[in-house]
């Protein structure tokens, strides 16, 4: 689809914090707000930082819908009257005075909500201090009673094999067993398959008749070593799936990390996989002087940008990045020179998400270490090439967001570093760094880079924290619904 | 750990998890120096930093009650104590019963209760719509309120704590693991660290589930095992419950957090096991819990899933005091609510190593309990 603002012949409307939103009918959400000129749809937790639409980092298009909170925006469809609502705002999105919050500066918040330095130590004060910091820490009000969810009752799902990544490796993989008389099973987070691969233009073979395909789902579980994996439907109203394979493959791909420096949170700053989401599928051009870094991908990305219309005004290395600047969003970067900009797509360094693979072998009692996949995991496509390096600054701005759904900030994790402590766990647990809606991919990248970086030594010198299930893919009334389906590990 | 260890200490603490920080705190403020505390793991990485954080003063025993109106006591003074706010709020722990013979046992909890002390009482209707407007009534047969009880974030505990060590220059260490322990036929000696021998007139065990291996490599037995629990967090979303919960029919605990999480657990097998690993049935009936008793959180996003390890004795009751073999070996052990315990214990065994006496509130749960008055009977725990 070329960039046009052209409308069309039917229209969908939804309300944004009670304003009427024109839609397309197979819009998502963010897509459509994104084409309204709305690029701030959430807040950070604690400086109410501006956030939008990033890719990778998902704190950005939480909203409010329909009485939901925390709902995913770029993950659901528009459907006339949805009602959707900024969070994280008091008292009113229009009248928002948290935002004041920004004109803190980001050492105020250092500990923060998590180690109360800021709050009395007695008693009765704490706990009326206690009750504001509640309201505020808790960004989102609580579901509405109305909605009265079921238990959604889960299915088990017995295969030979199971894909988990619906791109062209996954697609060739699930192919390939099924040739062999597998029964095989797909799983794909995307709506469709190899949503990206087409984006980029790229020839995609169909799947072989006959897989069980599962859309929209996002596999989070690994248990038993793999003998148990689950999945749950982004649609809150879809019940999650126990799978268990005899063999599984993780052809999860890649993700692009955003880049290492002060202003990566910023609206406008993109994943290469949203930005092409968002120019090919929805017709929506990411800004309108739009810069592309990676790591060798800007190029191809760029083109493809270009070839429906979007103005390309940069193309770089990511790690020539030194500044993205902005308020309220992008209005410039700064690399070996100033470049006006109001959008910035990176397209690398490249990564895979280490989640499953550590759930399934990870093991130890001091620390949880993850070990070779057993002989019943295999690793396709991205997955399976080696991740690429985030080259961090040994001085990051002290501002530099590192984990934006906490407000952990490079000036924060500094002073503990500079106070002799390096261990990655403890840093995690002295800040809340990658405890919140990433569950730490993308943040424990950017964390673990930036202290190696400080104290001179190799990335991968450190155990990582623990990757738990399930980072927020399933709700309490899906899970109610695997309650009773399989019994305790005894 | 540039540091090299030290040859020798007045008090070799093993576990630098809350129960061997509180004991070297409240060693220190009894005047005892030259404090070295030691720990395999990492700062907060065994239960200390995977609990529920769940308060309370009153049980159904009066062994237990009796020890556990000594902490709350303790919880109250602590941030004045170590100079830095650990955030513990009183904000009520509500005991809820779903049938005929769990509200009688409530019942009867609270005359042991209410003659120790204690200030709690069952709820009326009225007062449990005040307190749970959220909770789904059709559920709740009656509320043991503890008006007292209340939780304390981990996080904000534990570096209090740990600052305070530091401060006082107690000597905490982190990744360093005891490879073994010398004894005479009477006593415990030393400590070996590799190849390294640390010599000690006191060594205080506070090791969690790896107690009995600790117990083993001075030779001696130690009564229970280690066991794996789990727990898990959901998003975080503004005030929906206010007190700490304890459902004794479902076997589940939670509360919401400060910071808008709602953290619990829930029954898993009562069998020895070392693992971090969680598993799924636990997370599916937790979810199930909370959508029976508090619907609305029917459609928030589950964070994360954890699972931390306990040394459950044979009585789940905790193991406090001397080994009954081998002099100037102490225990702080067999903990299952060892997080609120944390404080009494501490105060209690630091008495009793200072000044060699041992409290009455402290004496039930001698190590020897078992071959002498028996196994301490507890009706009130939620072992999840």
């Amino acid at each position: 689809m070329a960039i046009s603002s052209e409308p069309q012949k039917t229209e969908t409307t939804f309300l944004w914090n009670g304003m009427a939103i024109t839609a397309r009918p197979a819009d998502k959400v963010a897509a459509a707000l994104w084409r309204a000129g709305i690029t701030t749809i959430a807040r950070s937790r604690k400086l109410h930082r501006p956030l939008g639409w990033g890719g990778v980092y998902t704190t950005g298009v939480l909203a409010r819908v329909d009485g939901r909170p925390n709902v995913r925006l770029d993950q659901i469809t528009v459907q006339n009257g949805l009602r959707v609502e900024a969070q994280n705002v008091w008292p009113s999105a229009r009248f928002d005075l948290l935002r004041l919050a920004q004109l803190l500066p980001s050492k105020a918040v250092y500990g923060g909500f998590e180690h109360g330095a800021w709050m009395p130590k007695s008693g009765l004060a704490y706990r009326l201090a206690e009750r504001v910091m509640a309201n505020l820490a808790g960004v989102a009000a609580p579901a509405d009673a109305a909605l009265a969810p079921h238990a959604l009752p889960g299915q088990r799902v017995n295969v030979d094999c199971l894909v988990i990544g619906g791109g062209p490796s996954g697609i060739a993989e699930a192919n390939r067993r099924k040739e062999l008389g597998e029964s095989v099973a797909l799983v794909t987070r995307g709506d469709k398959l190899a949503r990206f691969a087409r984006s980029m233009g790229e020839p995609v073979e169909p799947l072989h008749e006959g897989i069980r395909l599962f859309e929209g789902m996002e596999l989070f579980g690994a248990y038993r070593g793999g003998a148990i994996m689950v999945g749950a439907p982004h649609d809150h109203r879809k019940a999650a799936v126990v799978f268990e394979p005899r063999s599984a493959v993780l052809a999860t791909g890649r993700r692009s990390i955003p880049p290492l420096v002060k202003g990566s949170q910023l609206p406008g700053v993109m994943d290469a996989h949203s930005a092409l989401q968002l120019a090919i599928v929805h017709g929506v051009a990411p800004g309108n002087r739009v810069a592309v870094v990676g790591t060798g991908a800007q190029d191809a990305v760029a083109a493809r940008l270009a070839a429906v219309g979007v103005r390309v005004v940069h193309k770089g290395r990511t790690e020539d990045l030194i500044e993205i600047q902005g308020r309220s969003r992008v209005t410039a970067i700064r690399a070996n020179e100033g470049i006006a900009c109001d959008a910035l797509i990176h397209a690398g360094p490249w990564r895979s998400d280490p989640s499953l693979g550590f759930q399934t072998s990870g093991e130890g009692l001091f620390q949880v270490e993850a070990h070779p996949l057993p002989q019943s995991m295999s690793v396709a496509g991205g997955a399976a090439v080696p991740n690429e390096p985030i080259r961090a600054r040994k001085n990051l701005h002290p501002d530099t967001l590192i984990c934006p759904c906490m407000d952990v900030t490079a000036g924060e994790l500094y002073c503990h570093i500079g106070e002799g402590e390096t261990d990655p766990e403890v840093l995690k647990r002295l800040t809340s760094c990658g405890m919140g809606t990433c569950q730490g991919f993308p943040c424990w990248e950017h964390m673990l880079a930036m202290l190696a970086s400080r104290i001179g030594v190799e990335p991968d010198s450190f155990a990582r924290p623990t990757h738990r299930p399930p980072r927020r893919a399933i709700t309490v009334a899906q899970a109610a619904g695997l309650a009773g389906l399989v019994e305790p590990d005894r | 750990m540039t540091k090299t260890l030290p040859k020798r200490a007045a008090v070799v603490i093993i576990g630098g998890g809350i129960q061997g920080l509180s004991v070297a705190f409240n060693l220190f403020e009894q005047g005892q120096r030259d404090i070295l505390v030691l720990d395999a793991g990492y700062f907060q990485g065994g239960a200390s930093g995977r609990n529920g954080t769940l308060i309370r003063p009153g049980f159904a025993s009066v062994a237990w009650t009796e020890l556990f109106v000594l902490t709350v006591r303790e919880w109250k003074s602590w941030s004045k104590r170590l100079g830095e706010n650990i955030m513990f709020t009183q904000r009520g722990y509500s005991v809820i019963s779903e049938q005929e013979k769990s509200e009688a046992m409530l019942l009867e909890g609270l005359k042991v209760q209410q003659s120790l002390g204690v200030r709690s009482r069952m709820l009326t209707r009225r007062e449990i719509d005040d307190l749970l407007p959220a909770i789904n009534k059709s559920r709740v047969r009656a509320v043991q309120h503890q008006i007292d009880g209340g939780v304390a974030p981990h996080h904000a505990v534990m570096k209090g704590l740990l600052a305070f060590c530091h401060r006082n220059q107690v000597d905490v260490r982190y990744r360093t693991r005891i490879t073994g322990l010398e004894r005479t036929t009477s006593r415990v000696t030393a400590v070996l660290v590799g190849e390294h021998r640390i010599e000690a007139d006191c060594i205080v065990a506070c090791a969690g589930p790896n107690n009995p291996d600790i117990a083993a490599l001075a030779g001696v037995a130690l009564n229970g095992f280690g066991m794996r629990i789990e727990a898990m967090a959901l998003e975080p979303t503004r005030p929906l419950i206010k007190p700490a919960i304890a459902l004794i029919d479902s076997l589940a605990y939670f509360h919401q957090t400060s910071r808008g999480e709602v953290v619990g657990g829930t029954e898993v097998p009562e069998r020895p096991r070392m693992s971090l690993k969680v598993d799924l049935p636990v997370m599916a009936n937790m979810a199930k819990v909370y959508l029976d008793m508090f619907p609305q959180l029917g459609e928030v996003r589950i964070l994360r899933h954890w699972a931390g390890q306990l040394h459950a004795s044979s009585d789940f009751a905790p193991l406090l005091g001397e080994h009954p073999q081998l002099k100037d070996f102490w225990f702080s052990a067999g903990w299952s609510y060892g997080f609120a315990g944390a404080p009494a214990a501490g105060k209690l065994l630091a008495e009793a190593i200072t000044k060699g006496r041992i409290d009455h509130r402290m004496q039930p749960f001698s190590l020897d309990r078992f071959e002498k008055t028996g196994p301490i009977v507890e009706g009130g725990i939620v072992l999840a």
